[in-house]
């Protein structure tokens, strides 16, 4: 039972890109792989709906290039291509907000989606931490934008960062509860949000269900 | 020189590789040509400014290595991350498999009064020590990264091959000195070449694989191969003389070597 196209969100691309998307996805020995990861980190990087989803299309044109050739050209490029992003990350921050929280919610997808037998990928454990705990900062705090991307994250992939390295997200939630209760000048929607997620991790990754009525009984369902 | 030894250009072997340094796939493509007459791959690397490569696929790695040594680069550590998960893998199933077999035998062998032969303990005897293994693993997808293995698995399915006749891959859990197991892996190679593309000018690649590798060599290399086959997808059967017994698609006459104009016919595995 094959994904429908839509579940990969590709309808913000134009159409000819579209078409070379698909031609990856079932044969990718006809495209230049390089080429196709290319054009989907940068449009992570501009897209936030997109690079929530990423992810997916990224695992399927992986396993279809596995399969059909046993290469893992589209995997190293894309890799390669974050690393690049990540080491420039702080520039990327300051140009624009936008784009460092689109690359944050990319690698964190990249992260949730490519395993290699079915474990996450060692090289970006710690690239995620680093980047989480840079959204974790003081001034960081101060952006929901930022707060907002953080949480989502946390969401997401907690529970599997925690088990891959327990240590650092004791430490990510030193500097979230800190900043919840020490610091000065965040929004209401910010501290919310960061109390929310203290009570979520302290929860074992889940909310209890008063905790839930609490945070979400304000939407609808 | 070393037939694995790299030169400036393409050599004389990269029709028969079936990847470029980039990592990417060249079967079929008539651009091989092209790159003979100027010199330089039409691959996407990244090319320093003084036109050289900045990363090349040697025996040891797995893909393309920066020039510069160590791997840094997360598609690098992706791929050895999953060679060594793949090589505990293997080692899982090789164990079962043999403690399999180990149980098998000792039942049949009851109070024979024969000495204790060598597979009864092969359970004991696997290699373990990682670095050794990942290093073999390595040779072993270098000679699996070529056309020849891949028109050779499709030509020959496993139950058909024989022993001797057929290149087999080594058993990279066997305990073996570095000079046997590198030995048993150049000759595993040199069998390959037997399936090589056709050459433009129609050279006998199998006659020159064997001047190259040197006759006076051969003087000591083990000739019996591993019994086990490869850990892909093992029959159940472990004893190699039995294989070529089972009868379902053999055809009578077993098929020798041939030049590589014989269109397979035979079943894919």
């Amino acid at each position: 039972m094959e994904n429908s196209t839509e579940d990969y969100r590709i309808q913000s691309f134009d159409l000819d890109t579209q078409v070379l998307l698909k031609t990856a996805l079932k044969d990718p020995s006809a495209v230049n792989l390089e080429k196709v990861s290319n054009i989907i980190v940068d449009q992570s990087l501009k897209d936030q709906v997109f690079s929530k989803e990423a992810g997916r299309i990224c695992y399927t044109i992986v396993q279809a290039e596995a399969k059909q050739s046993n290469g893992n050209v589209f995997r190293r490029n894309l890799l390669n291509r974050l690393q690049q992003e990540f080491k420039s990350r702080e520039e990327t921050r300051a140009r624009s907000l936008q784009e460092w929280v689109c690359y944050v919610t990319f690698i964190c997808n990249i992260f949730d989606y490519l395993k290699v037998n079915n474990m996450p990928m060692v090289a970006l454990v710690h690239p995620v931490y680093d980047c989480l705990m840079r959204l974790a900062q003081p001034d960081a705090l101060m952006n929901e934008e930022e707060v907002d991307c953080l949480v989502l994250q946390l969401h997401r992939i907690g529970e599997q960062l925690e088990k891959v390295n327990g240590p650092r997200m004791d430490e990510l939630f030193f500097l979230l509860r800190d900043g919840f209760l020490l610091q000065e000048g965040l929004t209401s929607m910010a501290r919310l949000l960061l109390l929310e997620i203290l009570e979520f991790r302290a929860g074992g990754w889940m909310l209890s269900s008063t905790a839930h009525k609490y945070y979400y009984s304000e939407i609808a369902d | 020189m070393p037939y694995w030894c790299r030169r400036s250009g393409p050599s004389q072997w990269s029709h028969c590789r079936k990847r470029g340094i980039d990592g990417s796939l060249r079967a079929n493509r008539e651009a091989e040509g092209c790159d003979r007459e100027n010199g330089r791959h039409t691959d996407n690397s990244y090319r320093h400014s003084d036109n050289r490569h900045s990363s090349f696929t040697t025996p040891e790695s797995a893909g393309p290595v920066s020039r510069c040594g160590r791997q840094a680069d997360w598609g690098s550590q992706v791929e050895d991350d999953e060679m060594r998960r793949g090589v505990h893998r293997d080692m899982q199933r090789y164990r079962r498999r043999i403690l399999g077999a180990e149980v098998t035998q000792r039942e049949r062998k009851t109070s024979s009064g024969s000495s204790g032969s060598c597979d009864s303990r092969e359970g004991e005897n696997i290699e373990t020590d990682e670095a050794v293994l990942l290093r073999r693993q390595k040779q072993i997808n270098y000679g699996k990264n070529t056309l020849a293995y891949d028109r050779y698995i499709k030509e020959v399915p496993k139950h058909m091959r024989q022993p001797g006749v057929h290149p087999k891959t080594p058993n990279k859990f066997r305990k073996y000195s570095r000079r046997s197991w590198d030995q048993q892996i150049k000759l595993w190679k040199v069998k390959l070449h037997a399936w090589d593309p056709p050459t433009e000018d129609g050279r006998d690649n199998l006659l020159d694989n064997i001047e190259e590798l040197g006759l006076d060599d051969v003087m000591d290399i083990e000739l019996d191969f591993p019994t086990l086959s490869d850990s892909q997808n093992a029959p159940a059967a472990l004893s190699t003389h039995s294989l070529s017994l089972e009868g379902e698609d053999c055809l009578g006459t077993p098929v020798k070597i041939q030049k590589t104009e014989t269109t397979a016919e035979s079943d894919t595995v």
